[in-house]
């Protein structure tokens, strides 16, 4: 691993004195040879420095990937090959990683001659390993620095050579980005592939219970009839859309009013110094971290309620899907009002006019002619706060409960389809457990939600802003 | 010899301010009743401004401050105490662009009677719809769908349809701001007609860019240049015989 910096340190100081070399030398030449370059002298240099560190870094990096799993295959066969007995894969892991140890030696155990000679050939393979990395890095790096100096030699157009190299660079760039975003969805969807082939999908998606700990230890390939018959109806989604859904409706109640007027006030009648003033304190709120909202929903509000409730004989959860909605609305508040208070200053100065000039007073004009030119954006940006809320996490986790009951009573404690996926996925878990499973599927489901929220919320405003551009 | 109509609308002193700067010095204009008034000048040089003032549309524009007078039959309206809502109710406004709302033909026209409580019956609203559509000629082009939206007619029929909302609340005064200056010429020749009937009825103020316009549809013109009333009078005058050099030289073309 050390030896990877120092690669990288060597690379990136090598590749910068060819920027300097790169720019003389193509100066000299076009004195020397009384021609007119192509480019001007430092793109070459450029040049060379793009030549010189972008293969051999690619190629360390895709080293580095790889170096650990071919390593690990061959040294586990070498094992098996002297005699090691393993059942399956995790009797494999565990001897690869006392290998491991021993050559770091960090392996107290006893050692047994398998062992030890699996050890030795390790350090043997990881020596090989480093050194022929080096070697290959150094004849890559001196074949692309000929190469490029071969180019720039006979005058090439570095200009738009390092263009082209740049172009390619960004065009990576958003590449990792979208194969990340493809990585996620498509681990969601194996995983919850899996679940699905052990628990059916309209048991999942109508059952009315939500009670996975009682798929705690079985494993999913390993489920006899009589079993699935008392899992299946494990495995109801109904409780957690119902509970995600009422809290993200209460917070609404919050959000939606209070954000929507606070986005009016702030887009037309603020003056400009209120204005400068109020709106940075408003989009402060989207910048506490969720998890202070959690606390102060978990301690003081759900306590607030409670002792109101008593002093008005009412039972009230101290944690309540009233305390964490009130919360989470708040929390939204800023989306909601920076969002409409976008899309209401969006709407031309002219419609105001004309309706100022037939005689309507300033909140006629707000209410008739600017609210409505300006509908179809607050619904958008409505949605927007609503798939905020139903993907919200940490408020309810710490404020909202984690029973999963089937209530429409605001005082009672409820879960949300976030809240149950990180209870799935704290501590330890089996990974071919229905239970673990649930939680990808869990997440797919919200997933899909948050996303044909987004695609409608976002076809909203976008119609919206062509109708007057 | 044609008898001059009474004066409707003076002003008096007029001084406008954007901040620091000033866009009006002492504008003293009188505006004749049942006329059409024209003013014209370069680019930047009041003309808009002075309309705006006459139904306090500047208010809108918080660094905007104006100072003088400006009476409408012989009533202040630069009063701190004036009511501005009934004041744009007897002074309508077009603008430039033609800005219909987002909503249907039909409520782009009842929506200055019903904010005014005029019209309380549906059937007293469809007569004032239907006579301040046909005031504005637009009546024959729109009457099987008035429930379509106003932002789907074209270019001059939304101009229309904004005279007929200005009508729509039965002003005294109509202001213009360069109402033709983004319709093609058929547009605006039906406009120009439409100008010349509307002027029996109520007093009108346009700006323009258009000479040609201003001597077709104006009886008086009022010459700006750099926030300065230079000359004013009636139109066949301004236009062949100028008393200011300056108006002269714009009107000739020599610059502007």
């Amino acid at each position: 691993m050390r030896m990877n910096f120092v690669l990288i340190f060597l690379i990136t100081i090598f590749s910068l004195s060819l920027f300097f070399y790169g720019r003389s030398k193509t100066k000299s030449i076009s004195i020397e040879k009384n021609i007119k370059l192509n480019a001007l002298p430092k793109f070459y240099g450029y040049y060379l420095v793009l030549w010189c560190s972008i293969p051999s870094l690619v190629f360390l990096l895709i080293w580095t990937l790889f170096e650990p799993v071919i390593i690990k295959s061959i040294i586990i066969e070498t094992a098996a090959n002297q005699g090691a007995i393993f059942n399956d894969k995790n009797e494999a892991n565990l001897i690869y990683e006392k290998i491991k140890a021993i050559y770091a030696g960090t392996y107290f155990g006893d050692i047994d001659t398998i062992l030890k000679e699996s050890a030795l050939s390790y350090a043997k393979f990881i020596n090989l390993f480093t050194n022929s990395k080096i070697v290959l890095i150094f004849a890559i790096v001196i074949a692309s620095v000929i190469y490029s100096l071969k180019k720039i030699k006979n005058n090439n157009k570095a200009r738009d050579d390092v263009e082209v190299i740049l172009k390619g660079l960004l065009f990576a760039s958003s590449l990792i980005a979208i194969l990340t975003t493809l990585g996620i969805i498509f681990s969601l969807l194996f995983e919850s592939i899996k679940f699905f082939s052990v628990i059916n999908i309209f048991d999942y998606l109508f059952g009315t219970n939500w009670s996975p700990q009682r798929a705690f230890v079985r494993d999913a390939s390993a489920i006899t009839a009589e079993e699935y018959d008392e899992l299946k109806d494990a495995f109801g989604f109904i409780p957690l859309i119902a509970g995600t859904s009422f809290i993200a409706f209460i917070a609404m109640l919050v959000a939606v009013p209070i954000g929507l007027f606070s986005g009016i006030y702030m887009a037309e009648y603020a003056s400009v110094k209120i204005r400068r003033i109020s709106k940075p304190i408003i989009e402060i709120l989207a910048g506490i971290p969720t998890v202070v909202y959690g606390f102060f929903a978990a301690l003081t509000v759900g306590p607030f309620f409670r002792q109101i409730g008593e002093n008005l004989g009412l039972t009230v959860s101290s944690e309540s899907a009233l305390a964490a909605g009130l919360i989470m609305g708040i929390m939204i508040i800023p989306y909601v009002s920076s969002l409409s208070d976008d899309v209401i200053n969006s709407v031309p100065q002219s419609l105001r006019d004309g309706s100022y000039a037939v005689g309507a007073t300033k909140s006629e004009t707000i209410k008739k002619v600017v609210i409505p030119a300006a509908l179809p954006g607050i619904i958008g940006s409505v949605l927007l706060a609503v798939s905020r809320a139903i993907g919200e996490t940490m408020i309810v986790v710490m404020a909202a409960g984690l029973a999963a009951n089937l209530t429409i009573n605001p005082l009672e404690s409820t879960t949300t389809i976030t809240t149950q996926i990180v209870m799935i996925l704290v501590g330890d878990q089996e990974f071919d457990s229905p239970k673990t499973q649930s939680a990808f599927a869990l997440g797919l489901t919200l997933f899909i939600a948050t996303l044909v929220l987004n695609y409608i919320a976002q076809r909203a405003v976008k119609k919206y802003r062509e109708k007057y551009d | 010899m044609e008898l001059m109509n009474e004066i409707k609308i003076k002003s008096k002193n007029l001084n406008v301010y954007y901040g620091e700067k000033q866009a009006l010095f002492d504008v003293n204009l009188d505006l004749n009743e049942k006329e059409v008034t024209a003013l014209i000048g370069p680019s930047g040089c009041g003309k808009s401004t002075f309309i705006r003032c006459i139904n306090r549309m500047n208010d809108v524009i918080d660094i905007c401050k104006v100072s003088g007078n400006i009476e409408i039959d012989g009533v202040e309206i630069n009063d701190k105490n004036l009511d501005v809502v009934s004041l744009r109710e007897r002074v309508g406004m077009v603008f430039q662009k033609p800005n219909p709302f987002p909503k249907s033909i039909y409520d782009n026209i009842s929506y200055g009677p019903k904010i005014h409580g005029k019209g309380e019956t549906k059937s007293e609203l469809d007569e004032i719809v239907e006579n301040s559509l046909k005031k504005a000629a637009l009546w024959e082009e729109v009457k099987d769908r008035l429930d379509e939206p106003g932002t789907g007619l074209s270019g001059g029929q939304q101009q229309r349809l904004c005279i007929a909302r200005a009508i729509s609340v039965n002003p005294e005064v109509i202001l213009m701001d360069e109402p033709c200056s983004a319709l093609d010429p058929i547009a605006t020749a039906k406009i120009e007609e439409l100008i010349d009937e509307l002027k029996k009825t109520y007093t009108i103020v346009i700006v323009t860019h258009s000479m040609a316009q201003a001597v077709r549809v104006s009886q008086k013109t009022g010459f700006f240049h750099l926030g300065k009333l230079i000359e004013v009078g009636k139109t066949e005058k301004i236009f062949k015989n100028p008393d200011n050099k300056m108006t002269q030289d714009y009107i000739t073309g020599r610059f502007g």
